[in-house]
């Protein structure tokens, strides 16, 4: 095999090693990875804790939205109940879908990747554990205040995709609709946290070997599912912004009557919306593919395929937004390829659910509970995908367009293909994380509940919506011939609410979680690298991987890790460290210092919910005070981060040496600020996207644009920010002593060329005048932030200069610095250009 | 780089034609314009297939980046011109 980065792959072969390890190595290990006490609980970082708050959390969520739906089912029972008042019934069927969306799906699917990838890539940890902390703070806090915006009675009511004009301020004047805004977008940037997180995890800290064809299934969902959120989430997060803004300023996005339109909030909106079904059903099949192979005792038939199938998602299901609007009159040009794309996307999904069908029918299949969960999530997610297809076809969807058919849809799509595979993965990945594993008797039980109960409840919804049920109604009359199927379906909710009580008696009996140790282990005779011996700080040693399966075809290979006979048996430099390996072929590159617990975390995510949720109560002042508040806490965990260490390189087993430091693109740092700034762009771009379409659809209010030869200046000062940028980096690797310099002043350069544009903007187009300005001053306001931000970082580098932490070796604060100042210098050179060149 | 784009490569040509399809649906709407970006994209997804097809098989991870990145390309071929199909015919 030829090496990607110049590692000698025959060096591979001194493992497992020959003799005794010392005995201190793993009390040392055991030391620097030791268990929180008390307080610490709220400052532990590692994932083994932090995975399961958000797993935890995340079920909470579940648990809560299916109470919501309970209430529902039970109004809508019989004919014209009385249960829920109508505006409490719209704000209650509103947090059900947006809590079940962006509360529970995402995150506990994310929850799932920083419990599980760890243990499956053999690293110590993921790379940035302290983000993890954060993600998932901020997810908690903000959603349970989020959630108890029903009790005050200030839930949204907008329906979970909350269309304006029913959101704008005019026909909903209460902040119940900012809660959303607010909140949905808050809770998005965990979510992208995350991504970040796990996109780098996967791609950096696989165990040595694990070759991009040799990854576990469920990272390579979890490696497309971080990219799509990372794609995906940036325009909703526009979005809400953009709509927050119109709410509170009178910028009139979305206002058709001065030149906005609402449909613009649709392309947004469900830019995002469609991935998202596929970003919270691809990791669920990851799971899938990991739990058929062990339940059927055979390999996974077309490994390939289901990777490719699972990148052809990512790419296709972007190209079917527009099917959720095909009611709103699209060219018939336009809907045409749409439906087409939104029926090729069932090809990818089809692929892998063959091969599931065909890993279970060559292998031995056992029938035990995650087995029949899994058989159980094949036969709801094919119907789901069948009437999918139906919906796919325009004329088909005109007449089932906002009726129960496609609530029935959309509940076989995604209980088929992410709850019941959740609940496989809960009773197959419970004795890693637990002292026993659930009650097998108990778990047939709560599937064949589940399974009955889903069928009963669903399944008359497909003919109530052919019957003309429109969705989202509190009520009906008598003999609309609605009756029947409404009560069979508030049975089987019932009957699915029950499966779900049981299993929670189950857990509560028989749960006891064991992070530290003496977990239940591999019950189902599986062959990835999770069902490895495990401590707090993973494995005792990370294993050279040569097969997909390595414990199925090296029965050796967990004593081996165990006894410390492959890499890093110790702690090479007394800190909490893990290998960084290479992109495709997984070798060694450097030991990652790893960051310990730390409150900073958790005061930051306390702080900037505080900042959201003191912004949708009006209280400014607060909310100021929290954001600078925030931004003081992320900045003081950040300063931990990059510090000196005394050993240059150091020995990770059987005499093989790598740096503990590296800079530029080779860092694991680099490469998240690459990906941060891909958020970033696809903010920008979805704006620029936002004033070519007002452009395209609303002529009539458009004004002159600024000429693009008066742009000119400001456009080569930003190339200079550019410029300044890189040519920072190249001054100190020479070793200038004052090279921090010019990107210091091209982060306040940047920032002032903002406020010079704006200001000829201002004077041509105040921002409240037209969709047109409204977009203009949107875009110079996400230039602005951009500036701010390299500001703030410069500000921070110069610190770290006068404090004599950044040196000609130790750079990463500096580089990182010249990345993003680099990229607002671009970002601003395009947005100057594109706002003067449209429509002019 | 290069492997992400070996693998990659077929869906990323499905991608230009599909947002491709999208503009000149949105600012140009005509049968030849998706035509033409119709045969580029065709044409773009076999010249893939020829650059893969002459790429090493000696190790394990080359033969499995050569058959990802044939079934990918393979795959856009048919997308493409199964997308295309009621764009030309609406157009």
């Amino acid at each position: 095999m030829r090496s990607e980065t110049g590692f000698d792959p025959a060096l591979y072969d001194r493992f497992p090693t020959k003799g005794e390890r010392p005995r201190h190595e793993e009390a040392q290990l055991k030391r620097i990875w030791c268990a929180p006490k008390g307080w610490e609980y709220l400052t532990v970082v590692n994932n083994n804790y932090v995975g399961i708050y958000y797993l935890a959390t995340a079920f909470l969520f579940f648990l809560l939205a299916g109470l919501l739906a309970l209430v529902m089912r039970v109004q809508l029972a019989a004919p014209l109940m009385e249960v829920l008042p109508q505006a409490t019934y719209n704000q209650v069927f509103t947090m059900h879908g947006t809590v079940m969306m962006f509360l529970f799906a995402v995150p506990m699917v994310e929850a799932a990747g920083v419990l599980l990838l760890p243990q499956m890539l053999a690293a110590r940890d993921l790379p940035f554990p302290r983000l993890s902390a954060y993600a998932f703070w901020a997810y908690a806090v903000g959603g349970l205040a989020f959630f108890a915006s029903l009790f005050v009675g200030l839930a949204p009511d907008g329906g979970w995709f909350m269309y304006p004009p029913l959101t704008s301020k005019s026909y909903s004047p209460g902040i119940n609709t900012d809660f959303w805004l607010l909140g949905i977008g808050f809770i998005e940037i965990s979510a992208i946290a995350g991504a970040i997180e796990i996109i780098v995890g996967v791609l950096r800290t696989r165990a040595p070997g694990m070759s991009l064809d040799k990854m576990p299934i469920f990272a390579w969902a979890m490696l497309v599912f971080a990219v799509m959120i990372v794609i995906a989430f940036p325009s909703v997060i526009l979005a809400t912004l953009l709509l927050e803004i119109e709410r509170a300023f009178n910028w009139p996005f979305f206002d058709a009557t001065r030149g906005g339109d609402p449909l613009l909030w649709q392309h947004l909106f469900w830019f995002f919306g469609h991935p998202e079904v596929y970003i919270i059903f691809l990791p669920a099949a990851g799971m899938m593919s990991m739990i058929v192979p062990t339940i059927a005792r055979t390999e996974l038939v077309g490994y390939r395929l289901i990777v490719l199938a699972m990148v052809a998602t990512g790419f296709i299901s972007f190209g079917v937004w527009a099917h959720h609007m095909f009611a709103t009159g699209l060219p018939p040009m336009t809907a045409g390829f749409f439906s087409a794309a939104s029926m090729a996307v069932s090809v990818p999904a089809g692929i892998q659910v063959f091969s599931w069908i065909a890993t279970f029918a060559i292998g031995k299949p056992r029938f035990n509970t995650p087995g029949l969960f899994a058989m159980g999530s094949v036969v709801i997610f094919v119907t789901g995908g069948l009437t999918g297809v139906m919906v796919a076809l325009v004329p088909f969807d005109w007449q089932v367009h906002d009726t129960y058919f496609i609530v029935a849809h959309l509940h076989y799509v995604l209980i088929g293909g992410m709850v019941f595979p959740l609940f496989a993965a809960m009773y197959y990945w419970t004795p890693m994380v637990s002292r026993t594993a659930l009650s097998e008797r108990l778990g047939k039980w709560v599937f064949g509940l589940m399974f009955v109960g889903m069928n009963v409840a669903f399944m008359p919804m497909h003919l109530a919506g052919l019957m003309g049920m429109p969705r989202r109604i509190y009520t009906y009359l008598p003999g609309t011939g609605w009756d029947l199927p409404n009560l069979i379906s508030t049975i089987g909710a019932f009957m699915l609410a029950l499966g779900i009580a049981l299993f929670l008696i189950d857990m509560g009996r028989r749960f006891r979680l064991a992070p530290g140790g003496g977990n239940a282990g591999n019950t189902y005779g599986a062959g990835t690298l999770e069902w490895l011996p495990t401590e707090l700080y993973s494995t005792r040693s990370i294993p050279v991987v040569k097969s997909r399966e390595p414990l199925w075809d090296d029965p050796g290979l967990s004593d081996d890790v165990e006894e410390g006979r492959y890499f890093l048996p110790n702690s090479a430099t007394g800190r909490r460290e893990t290998i960084v390996t290479s992109p495709l072929l997984a070798e060694p590159q450097y030991l990652q210092i790893m960051p310990g617990p730390s409150p900073w975390p958790f005061a930051a995510a306390i702080l900037t919910a505080g900042f959201f949720l003191a912004l949708t109560v009006q209280a400014y002042t607060f909310a100021w005070v929290s954001g600078a508040l925030a931004t003081i806490a992320v900045l003081r965990w950040l300063w931990d981060t990059d510090q000196p260490v005394d050993q240059g390189d150091v020995d990770i087993g059987a005499g093989i040496r790598v740096p503990t430091y590296v800079t530029g693109p080779a860092s694991h740092g680099w490469w998240a600020m690459v990906i941060l700034m891909i958020v970033m762009g696809m903010i920008f771009a979805m704006a620029l996207f936002s004033l070519a379409f007002l452009w395209g659809n609303q002529p009539g209010f458009w004004t002159k644009p600024l000429p693009l030869t008066e742009g000119l200046a400001i456009a080569a000062g930003y190339v200079g920010v550019v410029f300044a940028a890189w040519a920072t980096r190249r001054l100190h690797r020479r070793g200038n002593s004052w090279a921090t310099i010019p990107v210091i002043l091209a982060a306040v350069a940047a920032l002032l060329l903002t406020w010079l544009d704006a200001r000829a903007w201002l004077a041509l187009l105040p921002p409240d005048t037209s969709g047109q300005s409204a977009a203009v001053n949107a875009i110079l306001c996400l230039q602005a932030m951009v500036g701010a931000i390299a500001v703030l970082m410069a500000g921070y580098l110069g610190w770290r200069a006068v404090k004599n932490l950044v040196s000609q070796t130790r750079n990463n604060t500096l580089d990182l610095t010249c990345l993003f100042v680099g990229y607002a210098g671009a970002q601003g050179l395009v947005g100057t250009l594109f706002a003067r060149a449209i429509g002019a | 780089m290069r492997t992400w784009l070996i693998l990659l490569g077929g869906m990323l040509v499905w991608a230009l034609h599909f947002f491709g399809l999208y503009a000149i649906a949105e600012i140009a709407p005509h049968r030849a314009a998706v035509a033409a970006l119709t045969l580029v994209c065709l044409g773009a997804d076999v010249w893939f297939l020829r650059i893969i097809s002459r790429l090493r098989r000696d190790d394990p991870f080359a033969a499995w980046r050569r058959s990802v990145a044939g079934a990918g390309a393979g795959l856009s071929l048919l997308a493409v011109a199964w997308q295309a199909l009621p764009a030309l015919m609406a157009g």
